[in-house]
């Protein structure tokens, strides 16, 4: 999968728009799998999906380049999959297979793949924001953006204001985004947060913003302007990107805690739906081109279900606790 | 029956929101099901026509079947029989269990005075514990063979009686441990003897060579220590008379350590002649007469006791002319000598003096066996019959 | 010899890999421009500037947490937690990112950071600024833990401690700040993981790390007199133990003493006791631990005194287990 460089602002670009769209459709048929492949007892443990934030993700890795890197949440397989890490690999590791990104070894909650600029998923909310502080100190030898993928709750974590205030004062080049699906875990935001989330980077002098985050194009512009402030060295940004997710909070949640309507009220503003609309009215598309890549997504689906099933577990053996 | 949730190990069917026949599409749902945490409904991950399976309040577990969606014309293969609860497999002839030795009453010692006793064929139950709580430690196992022990105080004379007045003497640590390990190997370890008596004149007159050859004040070999070396080049071409009988098995020792009883205060202790198959005579004499003074002196170290593989006993000095001594466990076997005598033999059909030393061998029969023993005692006969031998 | 002291050689060391590895960084707080609470780091921010060496605020968790982000991505960051006491506050970078990254990524990379942190008492600093974190740690696959006991050590240890491509935890015993030694011109890295008999002897192996091993070997002179040789063991590094040298004295001698600061219960001496008891029970005429109590370390002096293992308590508590009063062992 090919990585945007670009930092300019997006122009008017219909394959772009499509390979966008692509992306979104494979993230979400790729947790539709997971679900039920969970529900079949393949894929262990619990998991967090991502349906219905797909824009956010893709929207922001659009615009990174090579030398940037991104620290993800166990809300993790749209981050991952965005920056391109192999779908195959990714749900190998789902299902505990050897060939699975990590080996088996991490699941799904703290995947790495550092040759896909991951550099990591973090099981305890927080970590992505410490792992991206961390690696933009790195970063700002080579002109690299860190960013780090984070949920609402985590807004009231340690982690957040120690680290928020660290970049500010040392002016690292760190995007932290916040993907505010109105819930942490099964309670509504508003109810733990004091003031509002902006505020909070908003009182360090970081530059803050709040965007519709389903909409791809919306989280690509402001994602742009904040790499961009990064790689001029004038320190971190914030974006609060308002979302939604369509499944529960994981497998254990039936999701009995939303309004009632809101569930419906969100999938009106499902994020590929509002791509499909945008292709075809901004950039003149065709539906028939957009049906082509959800079949071709489908295709790439089954194969991918019949390839996971098929591979093998890994044997447990030595392990190295040290490298030497 | 799906997994709805990550901590889900059954579910109960509430109810069917379908009827049995219906077309249903992806996504449609299509039964009501309760699980530990919620009451969730299921829906439909593919298009095509519902066959009920399970029914209304059927508790199942996960991955159970509970139905079927096909397409529409096929019917429902019959659901796989739920797997038989597999019978109990018997444990037939399985490991056997762990043996647990009676223990009469065990003695608190740390692991390296329990070796270092075991070693010296000490028993642990003579000693007094000088470690924490009481326990054996290393130290109270080298001070029992080290230290010479007092003479123990006599007891006040019980008066009286159809045998007189009565002295009770209390036994020493070691004469302890001696009567314990004569009662073992006598109660533990079947024996046999085998009885031989040996031309000595070759060997008496190999001698008196050795004594006029001797310089000032080098040792010259007694009888005993041809004896042991006869016994040693002997244990080379039979390993078993070496070894030891131990736990079911035979333990067979690369070196041969012969241990030469000798008489200590009061007690009798075996110190040991290492690799003697190995030494000249004139380096067993030398370590023979060592042993036997520092036993007289109570000089012994606890390495000079251990290690033996075959044990020699000799009461010639006494006069004995023939006995029987008793093993050394866990030893397969120990050489009874008795004294050097002439005697009317016969040769060539007349009645001459000769000399002659009588060997008696006690056998542990675990491992050594009548042939065994026989061909051995030959061997040690033969040495000392033609005792340039033991010059090799 | 020129002598150096063990402030100066945690310093020396730090230079000397900050001068040699241009991936080496070094941060913390009040370490670059006011040199360190301990007077450690003077001297490192003039010489290799503010991108290299600089002071962060007061925030435990993001600076465990960036210098784990920033070993991701390819530096080498030394960083400083100021007490031991401090480490909880960044115990989930420590445990959760740090330790199981080189596991979890199926070995994609390793966390080369080294964590620098002063602890222990005897100074009357109080309950929670004289801790030893040692045990805290010590159940942690992933982590290395070094713990020397003299400049010359410190130094060897510390730059191979920055040099290794695991996380290090590296503890200064505050009490051998001031320590000064004879020390070779040059002193190299050293290796992780190898202990060193630091007094030979053949009735008793006492096994310590830092300020404990020269209690030890006050110890030891007080034993002499009472006819007891012990050897003592300079562990240098508790994770990974080296199991071998520990054994090997257990052979000799029979009869291992752990001297370690801190509460007993649940202390890395038990690890150590197990491994010689799991590995040469043979061996083992005697084998115990000598710690501190299980209560919080109080400020008054008496009561501080009374709490650690001294020199006198060390050689008490060997006599008693030994049946030694004043007379000769033998």
């Amino acid at each position: 999968m090919s990585t945007q460089t670009e930092t300019s602002p997006p122009t008017a670009d219909l394959d772009g728009g499509l390979e966008l769209y692509r992306r979104m459709k494979l993230i979400r048929r790729f947790e539709d799998t997971i679900q039920s492949l969970f529900m079949k007892g393949e894929v262990h443990g619990t998991t967090h999906l991502y349906s219905g934030e797909e824009a956010v993700a893709v929207g922001v890795s659009s615009v990174l380049g090579d030398q940037d890197r991104v620290a993800g949440t166990y809300r993790g397989h749209g981050h991952a999959l965005s920056l391109g890490v192999d779908p195959q690999a990714l749900l190998d590791e789902m299902l505990g297979r050897a060939t699975g990104v990590c080996g088996g070894r991490s699941g799904s909650m703290n995947v790495i793949d550092l040759e896909h600029r991951l550099i990591g998923c973090f099981g305890i909310i927080g970590g992505s924001i410490a792992a991206a502080t961390g690696a933009s100190i790195a970063l700002q030898r080579t002109g690299g953006v860190a960013v780090a993928f984070f949920g609402d709750g985590t807004t009231n974590q340690g982690y957040f204001h120690e680290c928020l205030n660290f970049a500010a004062v040392r002016k690292l080049p760190v995007v932290y985004v916040c993907e505010n699906n109105l819930y942490g875990e099964f309670t509504p935001w508003e109810d733990v947060t004091a003031g509002q989330i902006r505020s909070r980077p908003e009182a360090l002098e970081i530059p803050a913003q709040t965007i519709d985050g389903n909409d791809v194009w919306t989280v690509r512009e402001a994602a742009a302007a904040a790499v961009a402030r990064a790689r001029a060295g004038e320190g971190p940004s914030f974006i609060e990107a308002l979302t939604y997710r369509f499944v529960g909070h994981s497998r254990s949640d039936p999701g009995a805690y939303r309004k009632p309507g809101e569930l419906d009220a969100w999938k009106e503003r499902d994020p590929l739906k509002l791509a499909r609309a945008t292709l075809v009215e901004r950039f003149g598309a065709e539906e028939a081109a957009i049906d082509r890549v959800d079949a071709e997504v489908e295709a790439q689906i089954e194969t991918m279900i019949e390839r996971g099933l098929a591979a093998p577990y890994p044997a447990p053996g030595p392990v190295r606790e040290f490298k030497d | 029956m799906p997994r709805l949730s990550d901590s889900m190990e059954e579910g109960t069917i509430v109810r069917w929101l379908v009827e049995d026949g219906a077309e249903v599409e992806v996504g449609t749902e299509l039964v009501e099901i309760e699980t530990d945490k919620a009451t969730m409904p299921y829906e439909s991950d593919v298009a095509g026509v519902v066959h009920i399976g399970a029914q209304a309040g059927d508790v199942l577990p996960v991955g159970a079947e509970i139905g079927q969606v096909l397409p529409a014309g096929e019917t429902p293969a019959p659901a796989p029989a739920p797997a038989p609860v597999a019978a109990a497999v018997a444990n037939g002839g399985g490991t056997a269990l762990l043996e647990r030795p009676e223990t009469a009453t065990r003695v608190k010692a740390s692991p390296v005075a329990r070796r270092l006793a075991a070693e010296l064929g000490i028993d642990l139950a003579t000693l007094v514990g000088s470690g924490p709580a009481g326990r054996v430690v290393k130290r109270d196992v080298e001070q029992a063979v080290a230290t010479p022990e007092p003479a123990p105080e006599p007891q006040p004379v019980a008066a009286g009686g159809e045998r007189g007045d009565t002295q009770v003497v209390e036994l020493s640590r070691i004469q302890q441990t001696i009567a314990r390990r004569m009662a073992d190997a006598k109660s533990a370890m079947p024996e046999f003897t085998v009885t031989t008596d040996v031309d000595m004149d070759a060997a008496v007159a190999l001698r008196a060579q050795l004594k006029a050859a001797a310089a000032d004040g080098d040792p010259v070999p007694s009888y005993n220590d041809l004896v042991v070396k006869a016994a040693a080049l002997a244990l080379r071409a039979h390993p078993k008379a070496n070894g030891s009988y131990r736990d079911g098995r035979f333990e067979l020792y690369e070196r041969i350590n012969v241990g030469v009883a000798v008489a200590a205060e009061d007690a009798l202790l075996v110190p040991t002649v290492f690799d003697a198959d190995g030494r000249s005579l004139g380096a067993i004499a030398a370590e023979t007469r060592r042993l036997a003074a520092a036993g007289r002196e109570g000089r012994l170290t606890p390495a000079d006791l251990s290690g033996g593989t075959f044990s020699v006993s000799n009461l010639g000095m006494f006069g004995v002319t023939q006995f029987t001594a008793v093993l050394n466990p866990p030893q397969a076997a120990i050489l009874a000598v008795g004294a050097l005598e002439q005697r009317a033999v016969v040769r060539d059909g007349a009645v001459v003096p000769g000399h002659r030393m009588t060997l008696t061998l006690t056998c542990d029969h675990r491992i050594l066996y009548g042939a065994d023993a026989a061909a051995f005692l030959a061997d040690i006969r033969a040495a000392l019959e033609q005792p340039l031998r033991l010059a090799l | 010899m020129p002598t150096l002291e063990f402030r100066h050689a945690v310093r020396d060391a730090l230079d000397e890999e900050l001068a040699r590895d241009e991936r080496v960084i070094f941060f913390g707080e009040d370490v670059a421009k006011p040199g360190g609470v301990f007077a450690t780091t003077p001297g490192l921010y003039e010489r290799h500037g503010e991108e290299r060496v600089f002071d962060t605020p007061i925030s435990e968790l993001a600076i465990a947490g960036s210098a784990f982000g920033a070993a991701v991505c390819g530096l080498r960051p030394v960083i400083e937690i100021m007490f031991g006491d401090f480490l909880p506050l960044a115990m989930d970078s420590i445990v959760n990112q740090s330790a199981k990254y080189w596991y979890l990524s199926n070995e994609q990379a390793s966390i080369p950071i080294v964590v620098r942190s002063a602890i222990g008492a005897g100074g009357n600093f109080g309950a929670i600024h004289s801790q030893n974190p040692i045990s805290w740690f010590h159940n942690v696959p992933g982590l290395k833990i070094v713990a020397p006991s003299t400049p010359a050590d410190a130094k060897a240890l510390l730059k191979a401690a920055i040099r290794d491509d695991n996380p290090v935890l590296f503890f200064e015993h505050k009490r051998l700040y001031a320590m000064k030694e004879d020390v070779p011109d040059t002193i190299d890295a050293g290796r992780i993981g190898e202990a060193k008999v630091v007094r030979e002897g053949a009735d008793v192996t006492l096994v310590s790390a830092m300020k404990g091993v020269h209690d030890c070997l006050a110890a030891a002179e007080l034993l002499a007199e009472a006819g007891v040789d012990a050897e003592v063991i300079d562990l240098r590094t508790i994770r990974p133990l080296d199991r071998d040298a520990i054994l090997r004295s257990l052979a000799r001698t029979n009869r291992l003493a752990v001297v370690e600061e801190g509460p007993v219960t649940g202390g890395w001496a038990g690890e150590v006791m197990a491994v010689a008891a799991e590995g040469a029970l043979h061996d083992v005429d005697d084998l115990w631990r000598i710690a501190c109590p299980d209560h919080p370390i109080p400020y008054s002096p008496p009561l501080e005194d009374a709490f650690l293992p001294g020199a006198e308590a060390i050689a008490a508590s060997v006599r008693e287990r030994l049946g030694v009063a004043d007379r000769t062992l033998a």
